[in-house]
């Protein structure tokens, strides 16, 4: 869900036009990035972001519950949100499978947006690509009914995260050959910052198509608030994306 | 769709789509072959023999079945672009030269040409036919 990440990226920021009020969901969205590199907090601020807004439950698909809240939550956590965030917790990947090949058969509103953290983990235990891609296929079809059964106008999003490692090896570049097919969105994650000294996340968002992309700098403050400002381009610096149209991956 | 296909893809269904309205399919099957080579006559003659099927719940979702040449029968998610036959998992997810299997092009062909045999299951039985495919046995 592209779009739910860039208003969770542009909310702290000047460039929050708030004229944005119901945009489209956009393409489902692939987040990436080594361990330790803030794909959680994101995905559950992202999370945070759409149960907010009037427009139905969330589906947060995870290995493990999570032991605790994630940074940057910080004391912004609001409980009616959290509410509408329905948790599970799918041990293995037959029972992913079964989770989304059943999805239909679920009472209860459709969320208007399905995440998944650790799909690497899921797609550790069955290297063979077939099945890859169908896992893969079938998250975005049960995305696809949540927005059939939403109704006409709204959309059900989809965002994904996947570790990353620093050596990857053939089988993990094959299944991100078949991610990036079927994620037109990707934001990709890593510990960078853009002065000496100072810490933090770097996020490239690329929305796809949407748009150009973006950079954004994540920080955490010590009350755990997450902070997030466009990534300062400096003259000169071959890594400012902003406004340009140059695709390169990182 | 959902799926964003590629544009030429997308250009060439809503060409066909209009073709086929005005009864003028050669046209519209000689763009299709120069685009997708054999797998097109392959896909039309998937069609026309009506091996196609949408086999849909009444919760709404629904899932493609083709009846291949072989015998067999493959599933196809329309929504997101994916067909369980061993052509996809080989020439389109690894090399990546072919935009569709015949089995896809076959199911996009039989949308915009409204054709193709129609089944109704129970939730149950549609789960039931999505878990098949996890682990097909050959």
């Amino acid at each position: 869900m592209a779009e739910a990440l860039r208003r969770v990226l542009t909310r702290d920021s000047a460039a929050w036009s708030g004229e944005e009020n119901t945009p489209a969901v956009g393409p489902p969205l692939l987040l990436l990035g080594a361990p330790g590199s803030g794909k959680t907090a994101l995905l559950f601020a992202a999370a945070l972001e759409a149960a907010g807004e009037g427009q139905g439950p969330v589906l947060f698909l995870t290995r493990r519950p999570l032991q605790s809240l994630p940074r940057g939550t910080g004391t912004t956590l609001d409980p009616m949100r959290l509410q509408k965030i329905r948790f599970q917790y799918p041990p293995s990947t037959r029972e992913l499978f079964r989770l989304l090949c059943s999805a239909h058969e679920a009472p209860g509103p459709a969320p208007s947006l399905l995440l998944l953290d650790g799909l690497e983990e899921y797609l550790a235990e069955d290297p063979e690509p077939q099945e890859a891609a169908y896992l893969i296929a079938l998250l975005l079809d049960t995305a696809a009914h949540f927005s059939h059964r939403l109704g006409p106008g709204r959309d059900c999003g989809l965002m994904v995260a996947l570790q990353t490692q620093e050596e990857a090896d053939s089988g993990d570049v094959l299944h991100l050959t078949l991610l990036q097919r079927y994620f037109p969105a990707q934001c990709w994650l890593q510990p960078d910052a853009p002065g000496p000294g100072e810490h933090g996340l770097r996020a490239c968002l690329d929305p796809g198509g949407l748009g150009p992309r973006t950079e954004w700098w994540v920080t955490f403050r010590s009350d755990g608030e997450m902070m997030i400002a466009p990534w300062p381009t400096q003259a000169g610096d071959p890594s400012s994306g902003k406004g340009s149209s140059s695709g390169g991956q990182p | 769709m959902a799926v964003v296909l590629p544009a030429v893809v997308e250009e060439l269904l809503s060409e066909m789509a209009a073709a086929v309205q005005e009864s003028a399919r050669s046209t519209g099957s000689r763009s299709l072959k120069f685009l997708f080579g054999s797998s097109a006559t392959q896909a039309l003659d998937l069609v026309d023999r009506q091996s196609i099927t949408l086999i849909s719940s009444p919760s709404g979702r629904h899932v493609y079945q083709v009846l291949g040449s072989s015998g067999k029968t493959y599933t196809c998610l329309a929504s997101c672009h994916y067909c369980s036959c061993p052509a996809f998992a080989f020439s389109v997810l690894r090399k990546s030269d072919s935009i569709l299997c015949k089995h896809l092009l076959a199911v996009y062909l039989s949308q915009v040409m409204r054709t193709c045999q129609q089944l109704s299951v129970s939730d149950k039985q549609l789960t039931d036919i999505l878990l098949m495919e996890k682990k097909q046995e050959a």
